[in-house]
């Protein structure tokens, strides 16, 4: 691992004036789980590592009557034990849950899993179902930025080099169903083949997926054509040739394009049949 | 570039001057020469580096040393009070849960805080709870067992 200064900001204000003055060359550290590895592997080499987890307020889920939000620096077991989320959105603290193992996420975070932008990132695809918000601070304050659009490709954001993001959030909506899925060759300790939330409300189905394109994706095209449909066998069947046409996979060492395709039809059919 | 710290080391306040690219686990194991925990594969996947910082269990080998300032840290030898191993340590001694024994400082440190959070676990919740050690000998029976039984003696 190649030196770097280490600064340990107690304000976002800090924060902001360490990344000014260093002129992009700042890697943020929060849990440091895929940071680190990166940085042992030499794909990166800041000249500067900051690390957040010292700047108060962050590290809370907070509950609101209307609204959900996780700190930048809440962990993955923080979560997926919360109370609150277990209760109402079983999904998505089982996503929190099946990321690497207890000590893993003693330390990541949920937030660090989606600024990480890997394709698979397993709380992505139930914050993507949830229609989350991403809230990043910089120069000009706090904006908000659709999860959906937040990501841009491959470990890759629209965060510019002097923003932080502050956290994630979601309109409460307890009603919904959701089915998270997660793939992989073990059980423990793996990363997703494929992984997927599949939601409903009502008569509306929201549908994303990991590893199957640069980015986690939610499939529209899907979504749109079972809006308002009652599901029959016939109906499941159609949705899930749409969704197997949606998706852009790539073969890798994980597995085959084809075998990440009729997956992400398996998933989405055994979900929808739970709701037959 | 290095940075002074100050830490809680098994029970003891430490300062130390550290490279900033040094991890948790090479300051244990090389400043302080407290050789328990072991590096295995580096990267997180293994659990053979695993220590306690405050109250959790980490892999050492993905924390930067430098941020162990104002933790309180304890690694398998903090363990012992006074000479007297610690109950998992007898236990896995008693049911022979290790062969060469290089997981085993990890595997005893998860299943300390394991039992700190959960002092009846099922057999499950053991199997779930050391999924993150990996154990190349025992094929993971004894481990079990040897937890099952310090489990059992919290009932008591
Ligand atoms: C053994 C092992 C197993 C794993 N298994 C899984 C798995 O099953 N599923 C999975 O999805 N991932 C897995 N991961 C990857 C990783 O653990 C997760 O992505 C984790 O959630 C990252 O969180 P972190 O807090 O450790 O991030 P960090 O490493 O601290 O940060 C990740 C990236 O996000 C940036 N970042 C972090 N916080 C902010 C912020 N507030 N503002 C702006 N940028 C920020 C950092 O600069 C960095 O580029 C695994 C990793 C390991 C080592
Ligand atoms: S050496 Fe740390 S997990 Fe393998
Ligand atoms: S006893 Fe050899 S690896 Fe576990």
């Amino acid at each position: 691992m190649k030196t770097f200064e280490y600064l340990r900001p107690t304000s976002l204000k800090e924060a902001l004036d360490i990344l000014k003055n260093h002129d992009g060359n700042v890697s943020i550290l929060n849990g440091g789980t895929d940071l680190i590895v990166r940085m042992r592997e030499g794909h990166s080499s800041p000249e500067v590592v900051m690390d957040i987890k010292k700047i108060p307020g962050l590290d809370q889920i907070q509950v609101d009557e209307d609204r959900i939000t996780i700190g930048a620096t809440v962990l993955l077991n923080d979560l997926g034990l919360n109370e609150v989320i277990k209760t109402r959105y079983p999904y998505l603290a089982q996503a929190a849950l099946s990321v690497g193992s207890k000590q893993v996420r003693n330390r990541a975070t949920c937030i660090g899993n989606i600024c990480n932008a890997s394709p698979l990132a397993d709380t992505a695809t139930p914050l993507l179902a949830l229609n989350a918000d991403v809230h990043i601070y910089g120069e000009e304050g706090i904006k908000t930025v659709p999860l959906k659009d937040f990501f841009v490709f491959v470990r890759k954001t629209v965060l510019k080099p002097n923003e932080i993001v502050t956290g994630i959030s979601f309109k409460q909506d307890p009603e919904a169903l959701g089915i998270f899925t997660k793939m992989s060759r073990r059980k423990e300790v793996d990363l997703s083949t494929v992984c997927s939330t599949v939601m409903r409300t009502g008569t509306e189905y929201r549908i994303s997926c990991g590893a199957v394109a640069p980015t986690p994706v939610r499939l529209f095209k899907t979504e749109a054509f079972l809006s308002g449909k009652t599901l029959t066998g016939e109906v499941i069947e159609e949705a899930c040739k749409l969704a197997e046409g949606e998706v852009v996979p790539i073969s890798d060492i994980r597995a085959s394009e084809a075998y990440r395709r009729e997956m992400v039809g398996v998933m989405l059919r055994r979900a929808l049949s739970e709701w037959l | 570039m290095k940075t002074m710290i100050e830490f809680t080391l098994n029970g003891e306040v430490v300062e130390c001057l550290v490279d900033n690219q040094r991890t948790l686990l090479k300051m244990i194991r090389e400043d302080f020469d407290l050789t328990g925990a072991k590096e295995g594969c580096g990267a997180g996947e293994c659990g053979a580096c695993t220590i306690i910082v405050d109250g959790k269990a980490l892999n050492a080998c993905l924390v930067l040393a430098v941020e162990a300032d104002g933790t309180e840290i304890t690694t398998i030898e903090g363990l012992v009070v006074d000479g007297e191993l610690d109950p998992l340590q007898v236990s896995f001694i008693d049911n022979a849960a290790l062969q060469c024994g290089y997981c085993t400082p990890g595997m005893i440190m998860t299943a300390k805080a394991m039992l700190e959070e959960n002092p009846h676990p099922t057999e499950n919740e053991i199997r779930e709870g050391i999924s993150g050690n990996l154990c190349r000998c025992t094929g993971y029976k004894k481990i079990i067992e040897a937890i099952q039984v310090v489990a059992d003696q919290n009932k008591a």
